[in-house]
């Protein structure tokens, strides 16, 4: 028994398994309908939108920070690229939009890097700053309009889809394109962690920080590194947000980093930097995903969904807490 | 007295009489600035149609400035300079009441007429003009959703936030319409959608996957009617499910066009902009709005007078405007 929790330790990617297996076979049990092929394709859906984002807070919190800015950089890069792209090029393609879209949250991600590493300030306080910052600016200087008109290659990538099929009471199911996006990212990003000297300076570095200063890497690289591909990350993740909420609102994401946050430390990485997995990350989103997407399945009146939400997250933290304390 | 004294006196009185009378009408011009949360977006410049149109009527001074910004030290400083001016009146929507109160109390002080617009909490006001009480505003959309469900079947209701006044109130009253109809079903009422179209989109897609047999849907956020469009569009139900809420032609127009979403309601800011200068107008004549009155716009035909959170009263119309399909090309913002 202990040489096998002594394994499942070295992966926590499995406990997050096991809660998952938990979760659909108690709601499933509750609620048979939980197993109709259009919730899995709902839940993968959401994994999306949620996952994309993980994937950058899994690199910053690998390397031992913590971003909190996250969803106001998504968002701005969201809004300013539609804005710009109605105003100059309304017929632009949509791979232009995402490279507008990365440029500027990779712009907003190193300038959160740089903060944090010429300052010498914990990442938290910088990117509630940043939060705060970019969020302003945009309503302040950018617009406080929701956009519905987006631009055409916008909105047919994200109604496009890769899957669509009918279910016996005639609902269309449909899986979007943009899922490949989520494939794509992952997979780069786990090469970039696990098959990359970069991906190795990153766990040194957030492992100790001095140690892995004096086995010579450069804690700024990293941390320029980590935060502006944060933001490359969100900026794609803004772009596709829009995209499958065909519309542009400066007032979305912001206030949903935590449930990122959450999902990705369930996922098995450490607060404290130095672990993660992207296969952890995302079992982490679905985990998530799947207690918000359930709730209303299971007949959880929405007074007490958070309350529900919270203490889920509460219990499997619990479980992760035992593993670190073991 | 004498006839002819009597003769005189009556004429002079008669001479006096019709002075007053052309001395009333052929007053000096009003000045009443009107002072919006926000230039420059739809909603306002919708506004500043109906201040422009009252200033043509009217032949009175009315403009209307605003922040360039939504923010309320900004709209405090836009009034201070305008009291420095000191107009006759201030027709304001205020950003955040509460901020708002010392510097309507200075104005007041200056013998400046302070009028409000969807400020129910406002202390330093005459009059603030609500377009609607929102119960019956909730009742309103839920009769126009239960009259497209065919009088039956399940329905459910969402909110942004379970914490707001205004969208409980919509669904209060949407809620209280249906259950005087025993065929209506509500199912899983008031989930938070936290004003995102892509929460609610989510929440419609489940409601859908738990009830395939679903017929209608009422938003509260302006973005809900967006959400829930997209995912009955999605599933291909814009004929089997109907979908009604608080809105924007330019938020919903979209999902309006496909059918997905049948219909919306809102209150139109072109006439708050005409009566809160209206209103003002009347007080600076010494007027009284009463209970019942004919404010002489549309929704404002019959006002309800209360009393308000000071001293002022509070005018509540019914001037819901109801859109669909049919007549969202009349409501450009």
């Amino acid at each position: 028994m202990k040489a096998l929790w002594g394994r499942v330790s070295a992966r926590p990617e499995f406990i997050t398994l096991g809660l998952i297996v938990l979760l659909v076979l108690g709601v499933s049990l509750l609620e048979p309908r939980f197993f109709s092929p259009q919730n899995l394709v709902a839940t993968i859906r959401t994994t999306t939108r949620l996952g994309i984002f993980a994937l950058g807070v899994l690199l910053v919190l690998a390397a031992g920070g913590i971003d909190v800015s996250f969803t106001a950089i998504g968002v701005f890069a969201l809004y300013t690229t539609t804005t710009l792209t109605l105003m100059f090029f309304p017929t632009a393609p949509f791979a232009l939009m995402l490279i507008v879209s990365m440029t500027l949250g990779a712009l907003m991600g190193l300038l959160n890097g740089f903060m944090v590493w010429r300052f010498a300030v914990p990442s938290l306080i910088v990117t509630i700053g940043t939060q705060y910052l970019f969020t302003g600016f945009l309503k302040t200087f950018v617009g406080t309009k929701h956009i519905m008109d987006i631009p055409a290659a916008m909105d047919s990538s994200g109604t496009a889809s890769l899957l669509q099929f009918s279910t016996a009471d005639g609902v269309r199911v449909t899986l979007p394109l943009l899922f490949l996006v989520l494939v794509v990212t992952a997979v780069l990003t786990h090469l970039l962690l696990t098959r990359t000297l970069m991906g190795r300076a990153v766990f040194a570095v957030g492992g100790s920080s001095a140690i892995a200063g004096r086995l010579g890497f450069s804690v700024r690289t990293v941390q320029l590194f980590v935060f502006g591909t944060a933001g490359l990350i969100a900026g794609l993740g803004g772009m596709v947000h829009g995209s499958l909420n065909r519309l542009a609102n400066p007032s979305d994401l912001v206030g949903t980093e935590l449930d990122v946050i959450a999902a990705v430390v369930l996922g098995g990485a450490r607060v404290s930097g130095g672990s993660g997995t992207v296969i952890g990350a995302l079992l982490g989103v679905v985990l998530v995903v799947l207690i918000n997407n359930s709730l209303i399945l299971i007949g959880v009146p929405s007074t007490w969904q958070k309350v529900v939400i919270g203490g889920v997250i509460l219990v499997a933290s619990g479980v992760f807490s035992k593993r670190s304390g073991a | 007295m004498n006839k002819k004294a009597l003769l005189i006196g009556a004429g002079i009185i008669a001479v006096a009489a019709i002075g007053a009378v052309t001395y009333t009408s052929a007053q000096r011009k009003w000045t009443i600035n009107t002072v919006v949360k926000i230039t420059g977006i739809a909603w306002f410049n919708r506004m500043e149609q109906g201040v422009k149109e009252y200033a043509k009527s009217s032949g009175n001074n009315a403009t209307q400035t605003g922040p360039a910004q939504a923010d309320a030290a900004q709209q405090i400083r836009v009034l201070e300079d305008l009291i420095a001016k000191k107009p006759d009146a201030l027709a304001v929507v205020p950003m955040d009441p509460a901020t708002l109160e010392a510097v309507f109390a200075k104005a007041a002080a200056r013998g400046i007429k302070i009028i409000t617009h969807e400020a129910d909490s406002q202390k330093n006001t005459l009059y603030d003009i609500e377009a609607f009480d929102n119960v019956a505003f909730g009742a309103n959309l839920n009769k126009r959703l239960e009259k497209c469900m065919g009088g039956a079947g399940k329905w459910t209701v969402f909110v942004g936030s379970l914490g707001s006044k205004t969208h409980n109130q919509w669904a209060d009253g949407g809620i209280a319409n249906a259950a005087k109809n025993t065929k209506m079903q509500l199912v899983d009422a008031k989930q938070e959608t936290a004003d995102d179209a892509d929460k609610a989109y989510e929440k419609a897609k489940e409601i859908i996957a738990k009830y395939p047999d679903i017929k209608g849907f009422q938003g509260s956020a302006s973005t809900d009617v967006a959400g829930i469009g997209r995912a009955v569009e999605e599933a291909g139900l814009n004929d089997k499910v109907c979908v009604y809420g608080t809105s924007l032609p330019s938020i919903a127009g979209k999902y309006l066009e496909t059918g997905a979403v049948d219909g919306i309601g809102f209150w139109d800011p072109k006439d708050a902009g005409i009566v809160m200068n209206k209103v003002a107008q009347m007080v600076l004549e010494g007027k009284k709005i009463t209970n019942g009155m004919d404010l002489g716009i549309k929704g404002y035909n019959k006002v309800s007078v209360t009393k308000g959170a000071g001293a002022g009263m509070i005018i509540r119309g019914a001037a819901f405007v109801d859109v669909d399909k049919s007549n969202m090309k009349s409501y450009p913002f």
